[in-house]
């Protein structure tokens, strides 16, 4: 196997680790939805804070794109 | 007022139209080539000194800075001359910025209290700066005009105006005599957060600057935060062989305050891959679709790239509020040893 063939395998390997982003972002998701639920008037609190924890998890999900770009174009 | 309103309605849509007939006709007589994207910044001019022993050029997100800095000084005359006049309200573009700035502020002083004029220029400048220099990725023109260079994995040129070639896809018989000149480009404004050097650069300016606002307000106590000595001094008041757990949960206290240290640099490196994460990846993002379908499809992903431009920038301010107010909150050390005193 030549060096741009591993090279781009993993690439497509790296990005598996946006499953965990996308688990994160839907427990996320399900904990603000319930809060809405349970409190309508604390909505904008709520969605606010949401927002927040999901760029911090979408951060992580950035971070294996970062290594996979990397890897087709740096490495 | 209805006469003069109708015929501006049809003037909207005849532009729209003619605006995209002349982009359907550019994309078959044109057909765009994929930009070479390279991770560190292209150079727009020749070397201009030497420093240290490092080149220094202009590169593209140099001027990209450069126009972010000089919109944000325009629009904060325009506010000065406002302010200047005496009104309260502001008009125009002011008004919204004073807009944006107040609910800024209503956020910092939520979560800061008495510290939110001291943090708040951190968080609003840092802001703005991202806020402008991620929008500049949606003007025309932005990674697609520049200058051409020799490229042996370039693309043939071809003329349209006098001194002005595009990129065009090569057929196969201009290379009969192997001798044609291949070029690729460089833009000439680049977007400046895909560029590691500006977000690291940024990233640094927020953590130092959380350390000093720590520190003045706080002083010395603020070190305790790395150097618990009032765990160092639990510790060290239970008897070591009366009660082990106590001692082995003040010891961990003091190795949690140690390990703030390293959270610092993991906070750098986190702000900096962050932006630049995600607008590179954006920007790669425009260059792929861009080509494939050169009509209409790029403009949904122009929308997203609004969306997350706009985000990213007002979370590395939120997140730099955020270490800044929790900086200068005393851990309430101070007030359980006084009691012990």
């Amino acid at each position: 196997m030549d060096a741009e063939a591993a090279k781009l395998i993993g690439a497509g390997l790296a990005m598996l680790g946006t499953i965990g982003a996308g688990l994160g972002i839907g427990i996320l998701g399900m904990g603000a939805v319930q809060g809405i639920a349970r409190n309508p008037d604390a909505a904008g609190d709520v969605q606010t804070n949401m927002i927040l924890g999901i760029a911090f998890a979408e951060a992580v999900a950035i971070y294996c794109l970062v290594v996979a770009l990397l890897l087709i174009f740096v490495a | 007022m209805e006469e003069t309103r109708k015929p501006r309605r049809g003037i909207n849509r005849l532009i729209l139209l003619v605006v995209l007939a002349l982009s359907v006709a550019g994309a078959f007589l044109f057909p765009p080539i994929r930009p070479h994207v390279q991770l560190p910044a292209e150079p727009i001019t020749s070397k201009l000194f030497e420093f240290l022993g490092q080149d220094f050029y202009i590169t593209n997100t140099m001027v990209a800075v450069l126009i972010a800095d000089v919109l944000l000084l325009l629009i904060a005359f325009a506010i000065n001359r406002q302010i200047k006049q005496g009104k309260s309200v502001l008009e125009g573009i002011s008004g919204a910025f004073a807009a944006i700035l107040e609910a800024l502020y209503d956020m910092t002083e939520s979560t800061a209290g008495k510290h939110a004029k001291k943090i708040f220029p951190y968080f609003a400048t840092i802001f703005l700066l991202v806020l402008v220099v991620n929008l500049t990725e949606l003007i025309p023109g932005v990674d697609s005009i520049g200058l051409l260079h020799h490229d042996e994995h370039g693309y043939p040129v071809q003329e349209i105006f006098p001194g002005i070639a595009t990129l065009v896809k090569s057929s196969g018989e201009t290379l009969h005599n192997g001798e044609t000149e291949l070029y690729g480009l460089y833009p000439f404004v680049r977007v400046a957060s895909t560029d590691l050097n500006f977000t690291v650069a940024l990233a640094l300016i927020s953590v130092v600057m959380t350390q000093v606002v720590g520190l003045r307000t706080l002083g010395r106590e603020y070190l305790t935060k790395y150097w618990n000595t009032h765990a160092l001094k639990e510790a060290w008041k239970k008897p070591q062989f009366g009660d082990p757990m106590a001692f082995i949960m003040a010891l961990i206290d003091w190795v949690v305050g140690i390990l703030e240290i390293v959270a610092e640099f993991s906070k750098i490196i986190s702000f900096a891959f962050r932006l630049f994460g995600v607008i590179f990846a954006g920007a790669v993002v425009l260059f792929v679709i861009g080509t494939l379908v050169p009509v209409f499809v790029q403009s949904a992903f122009l929308l997203l790239e609004l969306l997350f431009g706009t985000l990213q920038a007002f979370i590395f301010g939120i997140l730099t509020m955020l270490f800044m107010s929790m900086a200068t909150q005393s851990h309430g050390h101070g007030e359980a040893g006084d009691e012990h005193h």
